[in-house]
């Protein structure tokens, strides 16, 4: 422990009393000589949450360290200003002493069982709301600290002698102070990273998260460092995180399956859903009907115009066929389209209604797609009754979707509807934007879809 | 049909043009291969299975094998061709069996949500093998590139359809 030493008294003697005031000033009882009455602080907030997590932590910290990071704090303890303005030199000095502190926890072979809980309960300070500069320092802070540890998930391992600095500067952020508590992964790591703490609690101000790392290191036993005492010496999971290193990993599992169902959310139109399962069911819809779009659009896309007209020419038998064929060969088309054919040799436009028919059975939305590829659409009958009306009869069969029912039956030009919910309505889709179009049916199908 | 240049190389070579320009390349080798105007609906049923497949076939090939979904895809094509030819080819499934423990996992841990993760696995290429995490990302991109191939198409039948 001699660099340990060396270094601590090196901080001692940079420290002038004044800025060790942050520590005394934190204590109303005044400085005592021990520190463990420092740690008791009935100002402090009993969020005893991560008191065991500490204990357990700092139950395997080599005692003569505790000695060593001790001796710096006994001498002064009679200011009582505030030096908001030395946190700095403080936070740099602390600095070094955790950089001295890691390296020789490195060397003796830290114990990593605690890194999984360290991470956490960062991520879970830098989580916390209103702590911008929290996380921003904390992401920040990550970086120099754990250069030479073996952390195989999140944190990279930059080179220590950069990081000092910028550990430095984030000390003026809060929360830095915190951060540093859950960054080591060593449990040595913690009672260095009290002083600082210590150092900017009064400056800033503290929510229950520095109250809880406070209340570790206090509870810890370890020296100055808390503003506010804890009368409490076990460390207890706070609520909602649990310090087993299982829950934690589960924990970090759901966070990512949560960006990740953000992110579709974004893809998926119609992802207003909050519930998860609903969310999922819309993302499997819509991946549904985008296949099924490749395939209705691969049938209308038969070598191009040409080969369409198999599909709507006058050839009923023919065009059942098709429509029977591809019925069979589309997997997600898994209709029988032998009891669909009564009206073929009636009507051109049958094979298309039946295929609609199905396909609206599916999804209303690839529907309305195989409807454009062939320069039909659908659209609600209040639409299509006001342009009926508007503009008469016009040569084009009339093809329109009610709301309510999901069979639209073609009416060959000028006939009335068959059946009188349903109307069929034709509108080059040139006339009118598809877009448009889209949104309407996609109304008119979200509507009737169960 | 529109003749394209198939050795052109897109300057932007985005996800997009890389799909055009294969799948565009498949559709002309369809059409030279297939008479268009053979009415019979076999005929046609197979022209469709042929286009869908080049569809799904141009698509995986641009996004390679960076994507799970992509590979699986592709494997799913490779083996299928080599049943064709009589050869049974070792399909890749070395990725499956490592994962399948991962996948008890998250299963138990999901609890509820286990039907629907089930048939978005069905739904996405390769996504037996995967754990939910992985899931969603790949179905995140296999959306993203499904959205691409459609508007792809469906502007090649709105070219077909206006130049009629």
């Amino acid at each position: 422990m001699q660099p340990c030493s060396r270094e601590m008294q090196a901080m001692n003697s940079l420290l002038s009393p004044t800025q060790q005031i942050p520590l005394q000033d934190l204590q109303p009882n005044g400085n005592s000589g021990t520190h463990q009455a420092q740690i008791h602080n009935p100002q402090f907030d009993p969020t005893s949450s991560h008191d065991d997590f500490l204990d357990q932590m700092l139950s395997t910290l080599p005692s003569c360290s505790w000695s060593d990071l001790k001796s710096p704090w006994d001498p002064p303890k009679s200011d009582e200003t505030p030096p908001s303005n030395h946190d700095n030199n403080v936070g740099f000095h602390y600095d070094e002493i955790l950089a001295s502190k890691l390296r020789q926890h490195q060397i003796n072979g830290g114990g990593g069982g605690t890194t999984a809980a360290m991470k956490m309960m960062m991520q879970q300070q830098m989580m916390l709301p209103g702590r911008p500069i929290a996380a921003a320092g904390g992401g920040g802070l990550t970086m120099p600290l754990h250069n030479d540890i073996v952390d195989g998930s999140s944190f990279k391992s930059p080179n220590q002698q950069g990081g000092e600095g910028s550990v430095q500067a984030l000390y003026n952020g809060f929360g830095a102070g915190s951060l540093h508590g859950t960054n080591n992964q060593s449990p040595n790591q913690p009672q260095h990273f009290h002083h600082p703490q210590g150092g900017n609690m009064q400056t800033q101000s503290f929510g229950a998260t520095a109250g809880t790392v406070m209340n570790q290191s206090q509870a810890s036993g370890s020296t100055t460092g808390g503003a506010r005492a804890q009368p409490k010496q076990r460390v207890r999971a706070r609520r909602g995180q649990a310090t087993d290193p299982h829950s934690i990993a589960e924990r970090l599992r759901r966070e990512r399956i949560a960006e990740r169902m953000k992110a579709l959310q974004e893809l998926v139109p119609n992802a207003n859903k909050t519930d998860k399962a609903s969310m999922l069911d819309e993302i499997i819809d819509y991946v549904k009907f985008l296949q099924l779009q490749v395939k209705v659009l691969s049938m209308s896309r038969l070598g191009g115009a040409a080969a369409v007209a198999p599909l709507v020419a006058d050839m009923p038998s023919e065009g059942g066929d098709c429509v029977q064929t591809t019925a069979g060969g589309g997997g997600s088309l898994q209709r029988n389209s032998n009891g669909n054919q009564p009206s073929a040799n009636n009507d051109s436009l049958t094979v298309t209604e039946h295929q609609v028919a199905k396909l609206m059975e599916e999804d209303m939305g690839s529907a309305m797609q195989y409807l454009q590829g062939k320069g039909l659409c659908l659209m609600p009958i209040s639409l299509a009754t006001a342009i009926s009306t508007a503009t008469c009869h016009s040569r084009n069969p009339m093809i329109n979707k009610g709301s309510s029912s999901n069979h639209p039956l073609l009416q060959s030009n000028g006939d009335g509807p068959s059946s009188p919910s349903m109307s069929v309505l034709t509108v080059q889709s040139a006339t009118m934007g598809n877009g448009g179009l889209d949104g309407s049916a996609k109304d008119a199908a979200s509507v009737s879809k169960p | 049909m529109m003749n394209t240049p198939q050795q052109v190389k897109n300057p932007s070579s985005s996800l997009k043009s890389r799909f055009i320009t294969r799948f565009l390349g498949a559709l002309t080798k369809i059409n030279a291969e297939d008479p268009i105007s053979s009415p019979s609906p076999t005929r046609i049923f197979q022209r469709y299975r042929r286009i869908k497949v080049a569809s799904n076939k141009s698509m995986a090939y641009s996004v390679r094998s960076r994507r799970i979904w992509s590979r699986a895809m592709l494997s799913r094509f490779r083996s299928r061709r080599s049943a064709f030819s009589g050869r049974r080819s070792s399909v890749k499934t070395t990725n499956c069996t490592t994962i399948n423990v991962t996948i008890n996992e998250n299963k138990t841990a999901k609890g509820g949500l286990d039907m629907q993760t089930d048939e978005l696995r069905e739904l996405v290429p390769g996504g037996e093998a995967m754990d939910v995490c992985n899931l969603l990302d790949e179905t995140a991109h296999y959306i993203k590139c499904l959205t691409t191939q459609v508007q792809v198409m469906r502007k090649i039948v709105d070219f077909c359809h206006l130049s009629k």
